[in-house]
């Protein structure tokens, strides 16, 4: 990754940190996540707070 | 004449007879069918079948191993022919689990982890590192070893084809899983860490230190996460030590400011020892009215100054006291959370995979010690990013946080502000009734903590006077791959649960074989849990007792995935879609957890039921079912196998109807278990819709449940909080540049800014 680039600006390639909970605990960004948690992450509905949401 | 053979290798060496008697006569002696003369009558004939076969030609090993099964046979020599062929499919076996150990190594030492699903297995290890690497090669060696050499032939079938998951299977033959520390216990006196002794803490910043250290050391001792069940009560010691020694600092100091006087420590100290002999009592955050009263007479006599005087100069100690008590407090909980984010464990591969339970310590030294974890973990470290570890658990009880006018309310109420924004605290219940019936007040060992994924001790069946938490964990856990016994009963319901009977019982059998092992070992294999008498009762061995008697305080848990999969392939639905199917599922879960009461009672060991955790093994058993049975609409047609008995993450289903179909599962699942509810981001930062959740996994009975949000940081401008596109604070999107000038604005707005050494 380059953090400046050439013409004095900053964050060239530097992506935003996405922090989910994986099981009971957390781990770093998603990109240490297998593939198979990878794709559970991404079918994860919210759940509403109505009782017949 | 046979003069040479062909080696697997493709060498050419000389023939040599004798290794061919040599063979055949241990199959022979293997079964007591026959001596050295029946083996070399055989080995003739074998050489006479190859001399008419092969002529001059060199014959490889295959054929002359053929011809030694052939001639046995004919030889009559039935039961040594089944030996010896069993033991040439052995030795293919071994060939081939070399070639496949060679070849993961070769994956470990070559491949980017970003491109190889096997080496982002566990998140929590680096596999680009050098350390997080040879980390993996040795478990690769240890996985081949174990169940080349470890595992019956029916187990290593079971393991190798996807029927069930041996967890932590690299450790099989070396250590246990996990482990409450009661830290109190530890500090006591001091202790060693195996590498050095440590006096017994006098301050909060060294019993936090030395909280870190303990996990961190323990951790070299076991393969799963280490824990501390009583993280307030520990604390709350070392904050009165902090605040008692600030106190007579600031006594001195006020004393000598108000009376122009030097060198007054030796008098302070003989004022608040003799106060303390009157009253029984010691300077503390809430000091009692007498022992101040008894100071101020102490210093009307030591100094001849007006008793109003002497009053005012201890309130002013005891202000002074508690802000440095608190400051100090505060720098120690912050010190703490980025030790265990920081700290090197297992070969700097890991940082300690910790957790702390803590929330019902209502002292005010444990309280400051609560409030002051709290603020750390949502201060984030030191550019705002949000902390892995520890796993922080707010232990929740009516009558001590869960009410409003509950002493520790307050706290509660911080905690949710808290998780809103780092995911962490997660909420252990203690009112739930299978958490009740063995609470005590007074007598925090009794509170349920967890460890760990989600990892919960309590009963114990072999020693019924110990059911606490305290110095006891998890041994090994085996999970059975759910869903294929269902896809393999092909909707017959009698047949699932005779399929699901069969695996529980190798499950147990293949756990006791484990136990043996690991009972086998001794102290010295575990210098900090067993040396420094961590584990429940280790403190009572000698170096020659193995570890069989005190291990029986952990647990084996039985675990298993996919109860949805299961269900959708049994009755054509899961339990979140009708009442009739959650039943169904209630009586899958409920057999299961009857089999390890059943074996628990026979056994007078501890064999429970875990809701599996599943990270590496999400994947693993759909992959291979896939394989079998082809793509099963809502069995075996996405990437992974729903998590233990949850509704799958993708069932549109409201908050309250998935913590009310869970809930009565973590009553099952005495192993460990826990619930997720998914907020958006807006509702997650509204404290009360947060609190509305929490009281409701309360009030239905959950174990063990957290609060799912989105947590996005932009490590440019440091913003944290969710990020769709573009990010709110700098405007950016992902990969995009900024310009400096922009960045030096923002720092004015936002003086924590992550810098940039060495650009800017």
């Amino acid at each position: 990754m380059t953090v400046k680039s050439a013409n004095e600006k900053l964050g060239q390639g530097v992506g935003f940190e996405r922090i989910r909970r994986i099981t009971g605990y957390l781990v770093g960004t998603m990109d240490k996540w297998n593939d198979a948690k990878r794709a559970e992450e991404r079918d994860r509905v919210k759940h509403g707070l109505s009782k017949d949401a | 004449m046979i003069q040479s053979i062909i080696k697997r290798d493709g060498r050419v060496v000389l023939y040599d007879q004798n290794k061919i008697a040599a063979a055949i006569l241990k199959a022979l002696e293997a079964c007591g069918e026959g001596d050295a003369a029946d083996a070399a009558r055989v080995a003739n004939d074998v050489q006479g079948e190859l001399e008419s076969r092969f002529h001059q030609d060199a014959p490889n090993i295959e054929a002359i191993q053929d011809t030694v099964e052939k001639q046995l046979m004919e030889h009559g020599f039935n039961a040594a022919a089944k030996a010896y062929i069993l033991y040439r499919a052995n030795r293919t076996r071994a060939r081939e689990a070399n070639t496949a150990l060679m070849k993961t190594i070769d994956e470990i030492t070559n491949i980017d982890a970003r491109a190889s699903d096997m080496k982002r297995d566990n998140a929590n290890i680096d596999g680009n590192t050098a350390m997080g690497s040879m980390l993996q090669i040795g478990a690769a060696g240890a996985k081949a070893y174990n169940e080349m050499y470890l595992l019956r032939p029916e187990h290593a079938k079971a393991y190798r084809e996807g029927d069930i998951h041996i967890h932590d299977f690299d450790f099989y033959s070396l250590t246990t899983t996990c482990c409450q520390i009661d830290i109190l216990k530890l500090f006591h006196g001091g202790f060693s860490t195996g590498h050095g002794y440590l006096r017994e803490p006098q301050s909060i910043q060294s019993y936090a230190a030395l909280a870190a250290i303990a996990i961190q050391s323990n951790q070299n001792d076991q393969h799963g996460g280490q824990s501390i069940p009583n993280f307030d009560y520990a604390m709350a010691e070392g904050v009165a030590k902090t605040y008692r020694k600030a106190f007579s600092r600031r006594l001195r100091d006020a004393v000598e400011d108000y009376l122009d006087l030097e060198d007054q420590e030796e008098q302070i100290a003989s004022v608040i020892r003799e106060a303390e002999e009157a009253t029984g009592e010691t300077a503390k955050l809430e000091s009692k009215p007498e022992f101040l009263e008894a100071l101020a007479q102490g210093l009307v006599r030591q100094y001849a100054v007006e008793l109003s005087l002497a009053k005012k100069l201890v309130r002013r100690a005891s202000i002074r006291s508690a802000h440095k008590t608190d400051r100090d407090t505060k720098q120690a909980m912050e010190g703490l959370v980025h030790n265990l984010n920081t700290m090197h464990s297992r070969a700097g591969a890991q940082t300690p995979f910790s957790s702390i339970n803590y929330g019902t310590d209502t002292s005010p030294e444990g309280r400051m010690a609560i409030r002051n974890i709290l603020l750390a973990l949502e201060a984030g470290l030191g550019h705002g990013e949000t902390c892995i570890f520890p796993i922080h658990i707010f232990k929740v009880k009516e009558g001590v946080n869960y009410n409003e006018g509950d002493p520790n309310y307050d706290l509660f109420r911080l905690s949710m502000r808290v998780s809103a924004k780092r995911l962490f605290p997660n909420y252990t219940f203690l009112d739930t009734p299978f958490n009740l019936q063995y609470y005590v007040p007074g007598r925090p060992e009794t509170e349920v903590a967890t460890m760990g994924c989600r990892t919960r001790v309590m009963g114990n069946v072999y020693d019924p006077t110990r059911q606490i938490a305290y110095s006891r964990g998890n041994l090994s856990f085996t999970s059975i791959n759910l869903p294929r016994l269902a896809i393999e009963s092909h909707g017959d319901e009698k047949l699932f649960y005779e399929k699901l009977q069969a695996v529980l019982d190798l499950v147990a059998q293949q756990m006791l074989d484990r136990f043996e092992i690991q009972a086998s070992k001794h102290i010295y294999n575990f210098p900090f849990l067993m040396g420094q008498g961590i584990w429940l009762d280790s403190d009572k061995l000698t170096m020659q007792d193995d570890l069989r008697e005190v291990l029986k305080h952990g647990t084996l848990s039985i675990g298993f995935i996919g109860l949805a999969e299961t269900l959708t392939s049994l009755y054509g639905g899961h339990h979140g879609t009708s009442e009739e199917i959650q039943k169904k599922g209630l009586q899958i879960v409920g057999f299961m957890r009857d089999f390890c009461d059943r074996k628990s009672q026979e056994l007078k060991m501890n064999f429970t039921l875990l809701a599996t955790p599943a990270e590496g093994l999400a994947g693993r058993f759909i992959r291979m079912d896939k394989k079998r049975y082809g793509k099963i609409p809502g069995v075996t047609d996405r990437e992974y196998y729903t998590n233990s008995f949850h509704i799958p993450v993708w069932q549109p289903i409201s908050a309250y109807d998935k913590i009310r179909l869970e809930a009565p599962y973590h009553a099952l699942c005495n192993a460990g278990h826990i619930s997720y509810v998914e907020l958006d981001g807006d509702t997650a930062r509204n404290v009360e819709a947060f609190e509305a959740v929490v009281r409701c996994m309360h009030d239905f009975g959950v174990g063990y449940g957290s609060i799912n949000h989105p947590v996005d940081r932009d490590p440019i401008c440091g913003y944290v909080g969710i990020i769709g596109d573009v990010c709110p604070r700098c405007g950016r999107h992902e990969g995009e540049q900024i310009p400096f000038e922009r960045v030096d604005e923002l720092r004015r707005l936002y003086p924590e800014m992550p810098a940039f050494q060495g650009i800017e």
